[in-house]
């Protein structure tokens, strides 16, 4: 047709400003597509980071934990002081049986050597059964119970006369702390540990009766402590076999010793009750409701979910997602506007300059639907040679941030870890880098010519509106 | 002189008048014409720069509005006709030929002749042998696939002439047709003017301010200040010796 070799003659023939033109869309999209793969590259080292923090399969965490306050800002001394009555008699009622406090003369003689070792928590436990019935509820697929005990060690030699403080100097006693968690060997996908964090040894026995007398022991720990797989460690006065080592995920809940449930129940009294339980849900759709159910459920349960656990990473890589998901999508679409203006600033620049040409065809008998037809045309062409461009260098520019692949750290601090002097467990702190790359959506990539195209079509109908809507006269008279 | 058809005249001004602007500054390009020009007439328009001679030829191709009276093209008044109307009849009837030829630039001799044939319904072959036949007619077959800016004055302007009579429009205007060419193309061009108004039996009207030009039109409408101050038919030395 007369109206495409016209079209391409234009093209053609005056390079610059198709070039110039096509230039400011292919920035504008080029823009669009790097920003969109930066932000796809940050959400998955996010992913990256946080896929062993959430684990395979646990969507939700239950506990029912009592916050104790850091420090001692009571007259007594006394950290618990601040909780309130009821709170205190839950707590007592929890630990009854083990107490941190010790009438020392009934231990032994004044001078004899003791050690005692008492299991506690701050968060209350409940029934097994709640497992079961939380098992059973719509949107649930699997969970599974656990305990977590903080073992409270003291020994030193019995004082003689009565002991003011025994954190004192000069009292011979000694304190040292470690968290025990207690594991259902039988399903590893939603325990305190799994299978994946063994990094040397081997994980529990698949059978409770086989993983009773076994222990899996942090590596950190483990390195500390000069302790290797096949040596015994004690909890609360029993022996377990060490059978590997495991390292917890940055961010996620780490405890000192991992041992088979019922072993743990039955060593801290709490036999038949869990303090967590861990659930999974059929689809990530169910997590806010099931939440919501289970809060509601149980009474002073705390429902923690995977995104919940993502808001503890921090470093440059949680600044960097903050800053693309607050920004990334207003500079894709500011980039995307300020191309649309160029393109259409000089589209009309151009056709300006072409009035008396266009005034001419309105003289030979073109009516002013084609003549802004024509000018349209040509503008959708350089509209999909800039979007078309534009995704070349977005894709480039992608390539480049992958073979540059630069690094950006998550961390948690160590301010996070632990909820106070018998908290449930630990937070594993720290630091970890992380490869930054550019995932290219093929869809946003589409997306960003799409709108070029529409771009340069908006641009060029407006240009050749406003030309062809002048009479031929005026048009002939103009001097460009 | 050529013969004149006694049918409808190609064109009746009757008090047609186009003024710029209002007020203080309202300026008169055409002050009440009364004209009748007949199909088949070579009429030139002479007078000097100023005089209204291009506002007049807008008024006749339809590609201005008068500010009054009216403007007639074989019994149609244009003022009554929208824009879409107005540009079929341009397609249809009427040729330009402009004093800066107004070729595109981006096309070649031949598209710049298809450019007036495009808005027709035409198979592509159909409008490039039409195309390449008027510009042999003009003498320029060796010359199709050249652009403007590879073709001299004379021959962009026979290209014009091309493009003016490809639709085989009965009526054509030439504003300054040799206006920017030497003499000697200027009268090249003349030439071949008067002679496809000869043979083709077309209304030309062409403005002009070259006597010598004057000189070969049928008739000659002599415009000062907007106004018809003589129409005649006589030649200009005739009219000074009156």
């Amino acid at each position: 047709m007369f109206y495409i070799r016209y079209l391409g003659a234009e093209l053609r023939r005056r390079p610059g400003r198709t070039a110039l033109t096509a230039l400011g869309l292919a920035v504008g999209v080029s823009l669009v597509v790097i920003v969109g793969a930066l932000a796809a590259g940050l959400d998955d080292a996010q992913d990256e980071v946080l896929e062993p923090l959430t684990g395979v399969g646990t969507d939700l965490s239950v506990t029912r934990p009592i916050s104790v306050p850091d420090g001692d800002t009571t007259a007594s001394g006394d950290p618990f002081g601040q909780l309130s009555p009821r709170e205190q008699r839950q707590l007592d009622r929890e630990n009854e049986g083990h107490d941190a406090a010790f009438n020392y003369s009934e231990l032994g003689e004044p001078g004899e050597r003791f050690s005692e070792e008492s299991l506690l928590t701050t968060s209350l436990s409940v029934p097994s059964r709640e497992v079961t019935e939380i098992r059973e509820l719509a949107g649930v697929s699997d969970a599974s119970g656990s305990l977590t005990m903080r073992a409270l060690l003291v020994e030193g030699e019995v004082p003689a006369g009565e002991v003011v403080d025994p954190h004192g100097p000069g009292a011979g006693i000694e304190f040292s702390q470690r968290t025990v968690s207690g594991v259902d060997v039988e399903k590893p996908d939603l325990a305190p540990v799994k299978p994946d964090q063994v990094t040397a040894g081997d994980y529990f026995a698949d059978r409770r009766s086989n993983a009773r007398g076994e222990a899996v022991v942090d590596l950190a720990l483990a390195r500390q402590d000069g302790i290797e797989v096949g040596d015994d460690v004690s909890v609360s006065g029993t022996d377990f076999e060490v059978v590997g080592f495991a390292t917890a995920p940055l961010g996620g809940d780490a405890s000192e010793f991992y041992i088979e449930l019922g072993r743990l129940q039955a060593l801290a009294d709490r036999e038949g009750r869990v303090n967590r339980i861990q659930v999974r849900a059929t689809s990530s759709d169910e997590v806010a409701g099931l939440a919501k159910r289970i809060e509601s459920r149980i009474g002073g349960a705390e429902v923690v979910t995977a995104a919940d656990l993502a808001d503890r990473v921090g470093g440059s890589l949680a600044d960097a997602e903050n800053l693309s998901s607050k920004l990334g999508t207003a500079l894709a679409i500011v980039a995307l506007l300020a191309a649309f203006l160029i393109a259409t600033l000089l589209t009309l620049s151009s056709v300006q300059k072409r009035t008396r040409e266009l005034g001419t065809l309105k003289a030979l008998g073109w009516r002013q639907r084609l003549v802004v037809r024509q000018v349209a045309g040509e503008s959708l062409v350089q509209g999909a040679l800039g979007g078309l461009v534009g995704a070349a260098i977005g894709l480039a520019g992608a390539a480049v941030i992958d073979a540059i692949g630069p690094t950006l750290e998550a961390s948690v601090e160590q301010a996070r870890a632990g909820v106070g002097p018998f908290g449930q467990g630990n937070v594993a702190s720290g630091s970890t880098d992380v490869v930054l790359g550019a995932t290219v959506d093929p869809a946003l990539l589409a997306l960003a010519v799409v709108l070029a195209i529409v771009g340069g079509l908006l641009a060029g109908a407006a240009g050749g509106w406003r030309a062809a809507r002048l009479r031929p006269a005026e048009a002939l008279r103009s001097t460009e | 002189m050529s013969e004149v058809s006694e049918i409808t005249p190609s064109y009746e001004l009757n008090a047609a008048s186009r003024s710029y602007g209002d007020g203080s500054v309202r300026v008169v390009a055409l002050d009440a014409l009364d004209i009748t020009i007949r199909r088949g007439e070579l009429v030139a328009v002479f007078g000097p720069s100023g005089s209204g001679k291009t506002t007049l030829l807008q008024l006749l191709g339809a590609l201005d509005r008068p500010s009054g009276g009216s403007v007639q093209f074989e019994g149609q008044p244009l003022e009554r006709l929208g824009d879409s109307a107005l540009a079929e009849l341009r397609l249809r009837g009427i040729g330009f030929i402009f004093q800066q030829f107004n070729l595109i630039p981006t096309l070649n001799a031949v598209e710049n002749v298809e450019a007036a044939l495009a808005p027709l319904e035409m198979s592509r072959l159909e409008r490039r042998e039409a195309a390449a036949m008027h510009l042999e007619a003009v003498g320029l077959a060796a010359r199709t696939s050249h652009l403007p800016n590879q073709l001299s004055g004379g021959e962009q302007q026979r290209v014009a002439v091309a493009r003016a009579l490809a639709r085989s429009p009965r009526v054509v205007l030439a504003d300054e047709p040799t206006g920017n060419l030497d003499s000697a193309n200027g009268e090249m061009v003349m030439e071949l003017l008067a002679r496809l108004h000869r043979e083709l039996e077309i209304t030309l009207v062409l403005v002009t301010h070259d006597e010598w030009i004057a000189e070969r039109a049928d008739r000659i409408l002599r415009l000062a200040d907007g106004r018809l101050v003589n129409d005649s038919t006589e030649s200009l030395a005739e009219e000074v010796v009156k």
